[in-house]
């Protein structure tokens, strides 16, 4: 009995240092992961770019 | 009528271009796929509610879970080729395994880079041991492993038949990265589909993923051109592949 009160305070205690609210701000990390986003897709997009064939071969034996 | 034009309609226009417009995917994909991008991220930035409680950083989702979904299609379409393959060979399973591959761990790598800035502002850190996250960091560490095998392998025939082997090793962690926040205690929180969020984000978030399957589409198109011209350049050199009469009589599926 005794530890289940413990345990009732405990989480009375816990419960109350949960945060509540809303975070504020934040564009920073927004902006910074739409960067890198497009960023990523526009790199490997010039890399597909430069290593493109330079000319179409046919299919191999196996085909 | 909201699920149709949000849901219906720009996968209805993809499966049209793949299919139909076939001959000009290569031009109209990257187009639709920029179009769409345009106006997902545009809502998701500039209309979309902020969330209850993670505020405006919660847009970093229209990015970071359409990048997720997207690698594993990807990566799923890389273990279906590895199969494929060992049940009959061929260059163009070959090629399709290994540009979907590439895709799939560029758009995992980001998802996994998005989410690590997400976690910051909300978790408090950029990395925890959690069982999404380290399930993830495997996928990546084991399709940079696929690839690296892709290229320190040079007989062709060798390196198919062994990259198909990693390929569907590799896969078994798809459905525990999936799984992993419904079979675990996990920081991560549930998937976020359009089930799971608010109607308000699920305009940008359908857009944006579907923009993402767009672009990977593209992406495949034409690392695979590559993939299947640097095949047919390595099977030209006459030493590169065993003659026709002796692939007949090898045992199918094996090289």
């Amino acid at each position: 009995m005794n530890a289940l009160t413990t345990l009732v305070v405990l989480g009375q205690v816990a419960a109350g240092e949960v945060g509540s609210g809303r975070i504020t701000g934040g564009w920073g990390y927004v902006w910074v992961s739409y960067g890198i986003t497009w960023g990523s897709l526009a790199l490997y997009a010039l890399s597909l770019w430069l290593r493109r064939p330079t000319k179409n071969l046919t299919a191999g034996p196996k085909e | 009528m909201f699920v149709f034009t949000t849901a219906v309609l720009p996968l209805l226009i993809l499966v049209l271009l793949v299919t139909v417009g076939r001959k000009f995917a290569h031009v109209t994909m990257p187009i639709y796929a920029l179009i769409l991008l345009g106006i997902g991220h545009f809502i998701g930035l500039a209309v979309a509610p902020p969330d209850r409680e993670m505020g405006d950083v919660q847009r970093i989702m229209y990015a970071h879970v359409p990048a997720v979904w997207v690698a594993m299609v990807a990566l799923t379409t890389n273990f279906v080729c590895s199969v494929m393959y060992l049940f009959k060979p061929g260059w163009k399973t070959d090629s399709l395994a290994e540009a979907s591959a590439e895709v799939g761990l560029v758009f995992g790598a980001v998802g996994v880079l998005l989410g690590a800035i997400w976690g910051r502002p909300t978790w408090g850190v950029y990395w925890t041991w959690d069982p999404r996250l380290t399930t993830a960091a495997i996928l990546l560490v084991a399709y940079m492993g696929y690839m690296a095998l892709r290229r320190f392998v040079e007989d062709p025939e060798k390196r198919a038949v062994w990259s198909s082997v990693v390929g569907i090793i590799a896969a078994v962690d798809l459905p525990i990265i999936w799984f992993s926040v419904k079979w675990w205690r996990s920081l991560h929180q549930v998937q976020s589909t359009p089930k799971t969020v608010d109607p308000a984000m699920q305009l940008p978030l359908r857009i944006s993923a579907y923009a993402f399957l767009a672009l990977a589409i593209a992406f495949i198109m034409y690392r695979y051109r590559i993939a299947l011209a640097e095949r047919n350049a390595e099977v030209a050199l006459p030493e590169a592949l065993p003659t026709d009469e002796a692939s007949a009589k090898r045992t199918p599926g094996v090289a």
